[in-house]
């Protein structure tokens, strides 16, 4: 057994990589010297039950004294000995029962041989005692029901992340050149510290393709980078960064980044997956917010309260969309009220780790288990939302909207009387169809079932009255085809569904008109033009932001499948106004229960309701109050999202700047300074650089938290313009993944760039920005593997080849060329992107259509420029692709490469097999 | 106090390194480049992996401890199998046909109004050396049923389709969390680089219930996402070029002139494995292309083959074909296969059966019943049952009572599920639900339990296989799961 557990750790190491000592991949395993800090840290866990507070078994393992002495059960270490230790025998399961106990969870793999390595190494305390806080005291203070949060303690108050950000002095460096811009000052003196020796400034034509490929997503034209090349002005890069920010394609890259922060999809997922109308909007809104460089704090305010500013404009309503594009069943949905707070639960996740980098929803059941954050804390945080509905706002002036919303009903005034007069002529027709209908119905039915139909009502059984409960679902419907349901949702249900394509594949009924006798049928008929031509003159639907606003939700509209028939569980809240508040009127939020899940509503209340506010661990850090609604008379809202939206924008909040200046580093270098950019907490890692991550976030607030300037800075820094082909021995050992950044780290683009820039080396991109969304040609079959929701299917021509940002992203069924290419879930905010490899990449670029279809007109775009000169092809196609001259090298295997081809095809052909070559080219894909 | 930042160096390192291992996904240095020149030799390579070794996300790696299993077959029902009509006589129902159910609390029922109990349509009966009942509908199950161990008891926690789909699937009832196919892959590799680790293989008619979320990677890399072979055409997406626009010879020279720049370019970049894996990965493609179909040309198997999966029946050929696929790729060192069994398409095609116990649950178990028995069969006969789980499941039960008159709605109160091979005891019953069967009673079991048993017949611990995403390390059991003991057996952890 001990055995088979050092194999796997062994194996794990490698697999899982704590790979300091893994020298030239193999797989020895020497071990690292540990510092006490870390193991202790790791230990900390254990004094939940053996700390300062607790001893269970008597033992205590907050101290180095604790743990000689050891419990009940002996010494907990024997220092030099960790197979011998108690201690590193419990955590690794060598001696039972293992330890930790549940609920503690257990430790990694990499953690127990930390403790381990530790032990062999002495079991060294450190000299300055460590942050070994036993597990937090509870609170005085019991709520009903028996809550009491954990106490938040000044030390908790003194992590990194809840202290303000120091606007550090900018360190001197020897180098002149390096104390240009403080970003290098903060690097080099790391650097320095580190004693890694930085790169040399890379080519030009690396930094233009760098640039380019990093501000815009798209290639540098040939052109471009030979001007660039030979242009003698000083400021020629600066200018060439200024050029790119100011380009419409800065805004499709860089809102593609927030998407991913914003887990923003087309379609909501679940069983219908049904389309978000209105999603693109919100979609344009973010790149048109990066476009006009919109300051950060107004970016946060519009998307989580865009509707309850004082001047809430198209935009900050749009923004709003915020709250819709997450995963959300919209079916049913009044029938189960737990789907609301698991709405509330991703909204907290969503804005907490994507604006402030703290996961308050690891807090939904219990405080945090790593984190100053207490259970109250989340669900003051889920009371911040817990007023809003889904509200379609509308994106036209108010007289316009009440213009609109009259002309409507006087049509439809219109069309009433023709309407019921039609009901008029069908009625009889329509009984006597019901009764025929129920009479078919019930032949198919067993015996029994059309003897307790036929028995009358008083005489039947209990049993008998369920049945027929059942059967005819409700008599007073003269709808047939509600008679006998449908076995899926009622008849209303299926209609709107069918309006939404959800039963696309199967559903193909819809109103059937009843057969008439002939003076009847004339004369509906004649009305049914008549409504026709009324139905002629509607207008054209306002356009509207799939939006929110404050409303009751208890009273909003039933949605699709909300049924009230008995049995379905549906709650009945008692109450009966209003779902939109009146205007002039204070909206009260409907109540809030601590620890409520919406499984339960009755047991549920018996907990007390909880008032909005915000983090304890940042009281007395961040002003903050409960609700701030807008100084409107003609919109009646709480104002709590606007109070958390302000607290989060606040230039006193501790995290946000951080937070985002690090994406946004992060996104430049394919690593943020913390690299966990949506964990600041403890379970995050420490930022790389503090110094610099405190003077850029400073700094961001300070220029009024745009973004574009401090890319500025960060692009025209001697860091950004490091080359990446370099390396020595000693800065590859001493940090081998490039954390301090001794030269700028390749990497690989992302799924939608790739896409992109292919496109663009075959000049077939379609430039059209904005809109609806376009459906990327998938192969039919699969359309069958998710056919709910809706997915056009689509040709490869140029209608599709649009920037990837406008595809339609559908949560049911992932394009799947994104998919392979580490495309990120699409239900939660996106920390990072992962990079992975795998062949099934390999084969989407190698035999795609689409991949080979471009590969075909990169060819051709070469030949036109390049004629027959096999010589001036290869060159033309490395200034499209990789914007530099081929080596003489690559020149001659290209040269071979080309006669080959063309001796056992043509030239066109072995021209296209070499554009082929290129675009699945390592250096064609990279950021280099 | 100590400065948190003073830790830096040595925290920060091993987790970026540690992230950057995880995500290239891949060994480090020294990756096997093949033999370009021999690529004739490359083509004939055994399919079966035992060629020559790559570096890849799916390499092998071994479990936490011995393993009972190597890989698992995994049929799922989709649209909620009648626990009641299958494996679960209750002749209570008998006893209270068309009586209301009373004294069960709170009836909540997916459709609306509640019917009275209605008791099987289906004649049960009594198999195997410890007696187990089967329904009619599965003749040639309840000829194996001795091989088959029977979890009566299991429970889920929504009645709603699709959340109960990831719930079984996932782990989780919220969309996006990994799958379990994909769990097994991450933790153990797959013993045959030239197929992917986790194959998927859906109803000939299309996706189940909430389509691809099913087998998807959630935030595990893209490494360990189920690839659905396709039932027409190349098994796998993109596995081939549309002729049209590259032969195969062509393909082949572009590979080769890839390789070479590739090299160039990577030797500029000391360190970076991402780009030799990238390299490598291209020579895997390739592999692919000539193993995927190799797996599922049926041509080699004999007639009596083929007639004990019943591909020569029109009702069961293509559960039939699955079936077979599944014993072929498991034969060639894939890790994690999935059948499904039903289309979403409509509710018809699935086990949904609302409308019509009779005609639903007779069409698709007379569907699978003798393909299931043709594969446990196979298996068993060419030695493979004994490394190999069968998993048997779908998300929920149905009730016992009727829904007009004839159907049943859903129920995820009960239901059963049977695994086989992985030298599980058969002939076992685990868990019970109640006389009628709304709720599991005796050894309530959810889908944790069951997750966590099977990733213990594969030699993992389940609380050990851990990812770290968003500020915690996740696991498929999340903070739960409890292996079933009478499954599990004394094995050691």
């Amino acid at each position: 057994m001990a055995l088979g557990r050092k194999q796997w750790l062994t194996a794990s190491l490698a697999a899982v990589g704590l790979v300091l000592f893994l020298v030239n991949g193999r797989g020895l395993r020497a071990q690292k010297v540990v510092a006490p800090e870390e193991a202790l840290a790791v230990l900390k866990r254990c004094n939940q039950c053996h700390g300062a507070t607790l001893q269970m078994s008597k033992l205590d393992l907050s101290t180095r004294e604790g743990m000689l002495k050891g419990g009940e059960k002996g010494a907990a270490i024997i220092p030099g000995n960790a197979e011998g230790s108690a201690l590193y025998r419990r955590i690794s399961g060598l001696q039972t029962p293992a330890m930790p106990m549940p609920p503690v969870s257990k430790l990694s793999e990499q953690e127990i041989v930390l403790v381990k390595d530790w032990i062999d190494q002495g079991a060294k305390w450190p000299e300055v005692p460590a942050v070994t806080s036993a597990s937090p005291a509870l609170s005085n203070q019991t709520y009903p029901g028996g809550y009491r949060p954990r106490v938040i303690t000044d030390q908790d108050r003194q992590w990194w992340a809840f202290q303000k950000a120091v606007h550090y002095p900018v360190p001197q460096v020897a180098d002149a050149r390096l104390n240009k811009n403080p970003i290098d000052a903060f690097v080099y003196k790391m650097l320095a510290d580190k004693n890694l020796q930085p790169a040399a400034q890379a080519d030009r034509r690396t930094l233009i393709r760098r640039a380019y490929l990093d501000l815009i997503g798209l290639l540098p034209p040939p052109e471009a980078v030979e001007k660039f090349v030979d242009d003698p002005a000083p400021d020629a890069y600066e200018k060439l960064i200024d050029r790119l920010l100011a380009m419409p394609g800065y805004g499709e890259r860089w809102g593609r980044f927030w998407l991913d922060v914003v887990r923003y999809a087309d379609s909501s997922g679940f069983e219908f997956d049904l389309n978000i109308d209105n999603a693109w909007r919100y979609r344009d809104y973010v790149i048109k917010s990066f476009n006009e460089d919109k300051p950060y704090n107004r970016f946060i305010l519009e998307q989580i309260a865009g509707d309850e500013l004082d001047r809430p404009t198209n935009d900050s309503l749009t923004a709003t969309t915020y709250y819709r594009i997450g995963p959300r069943v919209r079916f049913r949905e009044k029938n189960y009220p737990s789907y609301r707070f698991d709405y509330m639960d991703d909204m907290v996740r969503t804005t907490f780790q994507g604006f402030m980098g703290l996961s308050v929803n690891c807090a939904r059941c219990h405080d945090h288990k790593f984190d100053p954050i207490t259970r109250l804390d989340y669900y003051k945080s889920v009371a911040a939302f817990w007023g809003y509905v889904d509200y379609d706002q509308p994106l036209m002036p108010k007289p316009e909207v009440d213009a609109y919303n009259a002309k409507l009903k006087a049509l439809a005034q219109e069309m009433t009387p023709l309407r019921q007069e039609i009901a008029r002529i069908e009625k009889p027709y329509r009984d006597k169809q019901r009764a025929d209908l129920i009479e078919a119905a019930l032949k198919k039915y067993p015996a029994d079932i059309q003897r307790a139909i036929r028995t009358p009502e008083a005489q039947r059984t209990t049993g008998q009255k369920l049945l027929v409960a059942q059967v005819i679902i409700n008599p007073e419907d003269t709808d047939p085809d509600n008679l006998v349901a449908d076995a899926t949702s009622s008849a209303k249900a299926r209609a709107a569904a069918k309006a939404d394509q959800v039963f696309g594949v199967t559903y193909t009924g819809g109103a059937k008109l009843i057969k008439l006798n002939a003076a009847d049928e004339a004369r509906r008929a004649q009305l049914l033009t008549r409504i026709q031509q009324i139905e002629d003159r509607l207008p054209a639907p306002l356009p509207v932001a799939d939006g929110v606003r404050d409303g009751d939700y208890r009273l909003s509209p039933d949605g699709l499948g909300d049924s009230h028939i008995p049995g379905t569980g549906r709650p009945d809240y008692g109450i009966t106004c209003c779902f939109i508040p009146e205007p002039g009127k204070k909206f009260e939020v409907p109540p809030l229960y601590f620890a409520a899940k919406g499984e339960d509503l009755k047991s549920e209340a018996s907990t007390f309701p909880v008032e909005p506010g915000f983090l304890t661990v940042l009281n007395g850090t961040v002003p903050s109050v409960a609700a701030h609604p807008p100084a409107r008379a003609d919109y009646s809202t709480s104002g709590r999202r606007r109070a958390l939206a302000e607290a989060i924008a606040s230039p006193d909040n501790p995290l946000t700047a951080r937070v985002l200046i690090n994406r946004v580093w992060g996104w430049h270098f394919g690593t943020g300074i913390v690299d966990t950019p949506g964990n600041f907490g403890r379970m995050g890692v420490l930022p790389s650089n503090p110094q610099l991550l405190d003077w850029l976030a400073t700094e961001f607030v300070q220029r009024g938290w745009s973004v574009k300037e401090m890319q500025k800075l960060i692009m025209t820094s001697e860091t950004y313009k490091m080359a990446s082909a370099f390396s020595t021995e000693a800065n590859l050992k001493a940090d081998p993944t490039d954390v301090y950044l001794w030269r700028f780290p390749a990497h690989r683009l992302e799924a939608e760039i790739i896409r992109d820039i292919t496109l663009n080396a075959s000049g077939q991109l379609n430039t059209k920005m904005g809109g609806e969304p376009f459906f990327p040609a998938i192969p039919t079959s699969l359309r069958a593997d998710q056919p709910r929701g809706i997915w056009e299917l689509t040709k490869e021509d140029s209608s599709t080849w649009r920037r990837s940002v406008y595809a339609y992203i559908k949560r049911g069924l992932k394009y799947p060329m994104f998919e392979v290419f580490d495309e990120p879930d699409l239900n939660v905010t996106c920390e990072r992107r992962v990079v992975s490899t795998v062949p099934t990449q390999a084969l989407t670029l190698l035999n795609n259509e689409f991949t080979l279809m471009q590969a075909g007109f990169l060819a051709e775009r070469v030949f036109q420029a390049a004629g027959n000169d096999q010589a001036r092809q290869i060159e033309t196609i490395y200034s499209i692709a990789f914007s530099r001259r081929p080596s003489d090298g690559e020149m001659r295997a290209n040269l071979q490469f080309l006669a080959k081809q063309t001796a056992s095809s043509n030239a066109k052909t072995a021209l296209t097999g070499l554009a082929h070559v290129i675009l699945n080219l390592n250096e064609f894909v990279y950021v280099k | 106090m100590t400065n948190p930042f003073e830790e830096r160096d040595k925290k920060e390192q091993w987790i970026s390194r540690r992230k950057f291992w995880m995500e290239a996904g891949m060994g480090i240095g020294g990756l096997a480049l093949f033999d370009l020149l021999n690529t004739d030799k490359l083509l004939a390579a055994d399919c079966s992996g035992s060629g020559p070794k790559v570096e890849s996300p799916l390499t092998p790696k071994p479990p936490h401890y011995k393993a009972r299993a190597k890989s698992v077959i995994s049929l799922f029902m989709s649209g909620g199998v009648s626990h009641i009509d299958t494996f679960q006589y209750k002749p209570a129902l008998e006893k209270y046909d068309r009586m209301p159910m009373e004294g069960k609390g709170e009836i909540k029922v997916r459709q609306g109004y509640p019917g009275p109990l209605m008791k099987s349509p289906f004649k049960f009966a009594q198999y195997g050396k410890n007696g187990t009942w089967v329904s009619e509908i599965f003749p040639n199950i309840s000829s194996i049923v001795d091989d088959l161990a029977f979890i009566h008891s299991c429970v889920g926690t929504s009645n709603d389709h699709v959340i109960s789909h990831y719930e079984w699937n996932t782990g989780s009832i919220q969309m996006g969390f990994p799958s379990v196919g994909s769990w097994v892959t991450y933790g153990l590799g797959s013993d045959n680089q030239n197929l992917p680790g986790f194959v998927v293989i859906l109803d000939a008619k299309g996706g189940p219930y909430a389509g691809p979320p099913n087998w998807q990677n959630g935030f595990l890399p893209a490494a360990y996402q189920g690839t659905v072979f396709r039932s027409k055409g190349d098994p796998i997406l993109d596995l081939s070029a549309p002729s049209q626009y590259m032969s195969a010879e062509q393909q082949r020279a572009r590979l080769d002139q890839m390789n070479m720049l590739n090299q160039g370019f990577d030797d500029k970049y000391p360190g970076i494995s991402e780009l030799s894996a990238r390299i490598s990965s291209y020579e895997l493609a390739y592999r692919m292309q000539a193993c995927a179909p190799e797996a599922v040309d049926l041509s080699s198997e004999g007639d009596e083959t083929k007639e004990l999966y019943g591909l020569n029946d029109p009702v069961t050929a293509s559960y039939g074909r699955q079936c077979l696929l599944a014993r072929r790729l498991i034969e060639r060192g894939v890790r994690f296969v999935q059948l499904m069994s039903g289309a979403y398409v409509s509710i018809e095609d699935t086990w949904d059966a609302h409308a019509n116990i009779v005609s639903n649950h007779t069409q698709h178990a007379r569907e699978v019943d003798k393909p299931i028995k043709g594969l446990i069969t196979d298996l068993k006969r060419r030695g493979l049952l004994d490394e190999t789980l069968v998993i048997w499941h779908s998300e929920f039960g149905r009730m016992p009572i009727s829904q007009r008159g004839i159907g049943r709605d859903h129920n995820p109160g009960a239901m059963t599920v049977f695994m086989a091979g992985a030298g599980i005891e058969g002939g076992q019953h685990i868990g019970s639900s109640d006389d009628v069967g709304y709720q599991a009673e005796d050894q309530r079991i959810t889908n944790h339990d069951v997750h966590a048993t099977l990733l213990h017949l594969l030699g993992v611990d389940h609380k050990r296989l851990t990812y770290y995403f968003n500020g915690r390390n996740m696991r498929l059991t999340d903070v739960s799961g409890v292996l079933i003991p009478q499954i599990a057996g004394t094995a050691t952890a």
